[in-house]
């Protein structure tokens, strides 16, 4: 018997996956009202969507759109194991989590975290901490266009240059 | 052996390559990249390595034609 992070029918295969869960990775604009759809459960008084956009500048420098590129089996693997480790460390009804892949432009949505859990504190914890490990760990990279033409690759992940260890994450001591 | 490489590091290395070189351990195929352009040193510095869907530590001893993802930090969201 499978069993699911989420009563709503939304939920089920919508993506394909072979096991009906929300995949991790997509190559299309993430579809933030279904999932917000997948997020409700009866026993979830809270919902927490968290929609990380494209801005249209970056220090200072106008954006044209982001580029993002996974090694797409390793990325949902760790993106799944992130989601099973805090729903049990939170007890959340429901845990999403999607990021896109390929171009993505300005005002669209890049990664989607969802958490509902029966009161509001572990659904807020719970989805800052899902955010965080996905954009620290998960092999996935932006690269920024710009509108004069050049390019950069991003680098969000320096935290071994503080901890000294590239395994461990400056979130990791903060809370 | 072959190295698949991501993001930056396609700025210094083809995204996949065969190395023929025998190569052990992750010290050793960082020294080897190195040998390949030495101007990707800070950013191989920084990255970590996967074999077969999973990250793998220094002590791993790489087996005979594995494939070798070369994993550089992350920058998703």
């Amino acid at each position: 018997m499978r069993s699911s992070s989420s009563f709503h029918p939304v939920a089920e295969g919508r993506e394909g996956a072979p096991d009906g869960a929300v995949k991790g990775v997509v190559d299309r604009p993430i579809d933030l009202v279904g999932l917000l759809a997948a997020g409700h459960h009866p026993a979830a008084g809270a919902v927490v969507l968290f929609s990380g956009e494209v801005r249209e500048s970056n220090l200072g420098r106008a954006v044209a759109y982001l580029e993002f590129e996974a090694h797409v089996p390793l990325a949902e693997k760790m993106i799944s194991e992130i989601l099973i480790e805090a729903k049990a460390k939170w007890r959340l009804s429901v845990a999403i989590a999607q990021h896109r892949i390929g171009r993505v432009g300005i005002g669209e949505t890049a990664v989607v975290v969802i958490t509902a859990s029966p009161h509001r504190n572990e659904a807020y914890n719970a989805n800052r901490h899902i955010i965080d490990r996905i954009k620290h760990e998960a092999p996935i990279w932006k690269c920024e266009h710009y509108q004069d033409g050049t390019k950069e690759w991003g680098n969000n992940c320096n935290c071994q240059a503080v901890t000294g260890d590239m395994m461990k994450h400056i979130y990791e001591t903060e809370r | 052996m072959t190295i698949h490489v991501y993001a930056g590091l396609k700025d210094y290395f083809l995204p996949e390559f065969e190395l023929t070189e025998e190569v052990g351990n992750i010290d050793q195929l960082r020294a080897c990249l190195l040998a390949i352009n030495e101007q990707a040193a800070k950013l191989l510095a920084a990255c970590r390595f996967a074999v077969a869907d999973g990250f793998v530590d220094s002590t791993y001893k790489f087996k005979a034609h594995e494939i070798v993802i070369v994993v550089p930090p992350s920058s998703g969201g």
